[in-house]
């Protein structure tokens, strides 16, 4: 949940980057980290991995400056994707104000994905948030790898399989190159800044 | 495609899974490119080639069960840990409880210790450290745990009950055949008695009143008419009983009202049973903890 500080005019909210493991989630905030370095605000803190898996979660904090007047901080979040870390993914969804949903092009991975997105709509649903109503954003990770002549889904083919019923704005991506990485981000902090202005009408 | 061509694909496959870590999906890829060098009859170098697929195949097996079976949360560093504190809780006892859900059980318990100073986060920091031993050790330390309060000073009768109340129906869930004994009294009034401070005129000492671990209440009128409900009794001061009883009671519960007189009550003790009369002193219902949306019924014994 957003914190809105009416006296100094702040708001502070958190964006969660969800998805199954390996899918690129902390690449995704390395890459903001390296190439934003204005906005950026303190370390980007990777708790604990094993190997390069996630355990716990990558924290990184970042500034937009002001907005109508109000000055937007967000806290942006990755989950561990394994399955196993089911109670860690949770704990760190709580109060979440926007998502960004990184799924995997990798053919091999399609029924991770679906498994993720159900797991986040699971998760919400405990919060008492509709996935349908968070603001919410996908993003077709790894499309890179179709120049390694590895078998990539279709954007058509993911967006049946994700996006069909959800109907979010989505992008493809290439974490590692830094490729759909901005644009991702940016669209999740409009919808969920749009959001907020819904619930606090802080612009006005 | 020529069968070479799909031996070098599916191991150019394997090969990038294995990289980005998938490493079931490299192994699927390997086996299946082993199987297909298995066909072929006259292959150069196909025991080799076997030979380092399946060497891969077992270095992918000793990675897979290393992070299957590596723990689920491992002790961070303090940094970590404080990291965790800040974002994950507002007050001591949030900041607590955030390390304990993160597995950071240590730290945990030593920052709850060091909330049980505190009246107002006593009881909760108390069953969360129940909830730490539990996690770490073993419901038997829990037990132990709650042994040690037991015989201090530290918690009042009703603070512990509340704890004892808490653990309890875990050690009962867990089928471990132990009953945690009740706190008698209110230390705080003994305390307040002791400490030369304002005297009241004392009530007159009650008649001693046995152990009563069940009732058995006949309602008289209203919906359950002529039936009797049996309810344990979770706690008992004297004459006070206290139920817990149940939200899916809610209709039961509400046939009973402060004030009313229950003319018919058969009280269950360990030596003996008895018939009796009491009334509701007081009704409500249960806003936090794992009884949430129960009802705790306090009852006065009239006569028995």
């Amino acid at each position: 949940m957003a914190i809105f500080n009416l006296k100094k005019r702040e708001i502070e909210c958190k964006v969660v980057y969800y998805g199954p493991g390996r899918c690129g989630k902390t690449t995704n905030l390395e890459y903001v980290f390296k190439s934003y370095k204005k906005q950026v605000t303190g370390e980007m803190v990777s708790i604990n991995t094993e190997g390069d898996r996630t355990l716990f979660f990558d924290f990184l904090p970042i500034g937009l400056g002001k907005i109508k007047g109000c000055d937007i901080r967000v806290q942006l979040y990755t989950v561990p994707g394994q399955v196993k870390y089911s109670s860690t993914r949770k704990l760190v969804l709580r109060g979440v104000d926007g998502i960004v949903f990184v799924a995997d092009s990798l053919e091999v991975r399609r029924e991770k994905n679906m498994i993720s997105l159900k797991d986040l709509q699971s998760n919400l649903k405990e919060y008492g948030k509709s996935i349908f109503k968070v603001p919410l954003i996908m993003q077709y990770n790894k499309r890179d790898l179709a120049d390694e002549g590895i078998p990539l889904m279709s954007i058509e083919q993911m967006e049946r399989d994700l996006n069909r019923q959800l109907k979010v704005p989505s992008f493809p991506g290439s974490a590692m190159k830094g490729t759909g990485v901005g644009v991702t981000l940016k669209a999740c902090l409009m919808e969920t800044l749009k959001s907020l202005q819904r619930e606090f009408k802080w612009a006005k | 495609m020529d069968i070479s061509l799909q031996i070098k694909s599916l191991l150019n496959e394997a090969e990038l899974y294995r990289a980005q870590g998938l490493f079931p999906e490299a192994k699927d890829k390997y086996h299946a490119a082993s199987a297909m060098i298995h066909k072929i009859d006259k292959l150069k170098n196909k025991d080799s080639l076997l030979k380092a697929i399946s060497g891969k195949i077992q270095s992918l097996e000793k990675k897979t069960e290393k992070v299957e079976t590596g723990p689920t949360s491992p002790e961070l560093s303090e940094k970590g840990q404080n990291l965790i504190k800040s974002l994950f809780g507002e007050n001591d006892l949030q900041k607590a409880v955030a390390l304990a859900k993160f597995g950071q059980f240590e730290r945990a318990i030593t920052e709850l210790e060091a909330l049980l100073k505190d009246d107002v986060y006593r009881v909760d920091a108390g069953k969360n450290i129940i909830r730490c031993k539990m996690a770490i050790a073993s419901v038997d330390d829990a037990i132990d745990q709650y042994h040690q309060w037991l015989s201090g000073d530290l918690f009042t009768g009703h603070q512990l009950e509340s704890i004892r109340a808490y653990l309890q129906p875990i050690i009962d869930r867990k089928g471990i055949d132990k009953s945690l004994p009740v706190p008698v009294g209110e230390r705080d009034e003994i305390n307040a008695a002791d400490s030369g401070g304002i005297e009241f005129s004392m009530p007159e000492p009650e008649e001693e009143i046995l152990d009563i671990t069940s009732i058995g209440i006949t309602f008289t009128s209203g919906t359950f008419k002529g039936k009797m409900v049996e309810f344990d009794v979770n706690f008992q001061s004297g004459g006070m009983l206290s139920l817990i009883i149940s939200k899916n009671d809610k209709t039961l519960i509400d046939e009973l009202k402060n004030g009313d007189s229950l003319d018919d009550i058969q009280f269950y003790s360990p030596i003996a049973m008895f018939k009796g009369t009491a009334v509701v002193a007081n009704k409500t219902q249960i806003n936090s903890g794992p009884k949430q949306g129960d009802f705790c019924l306090d009852l006065k014994i009239k006569s028995t």
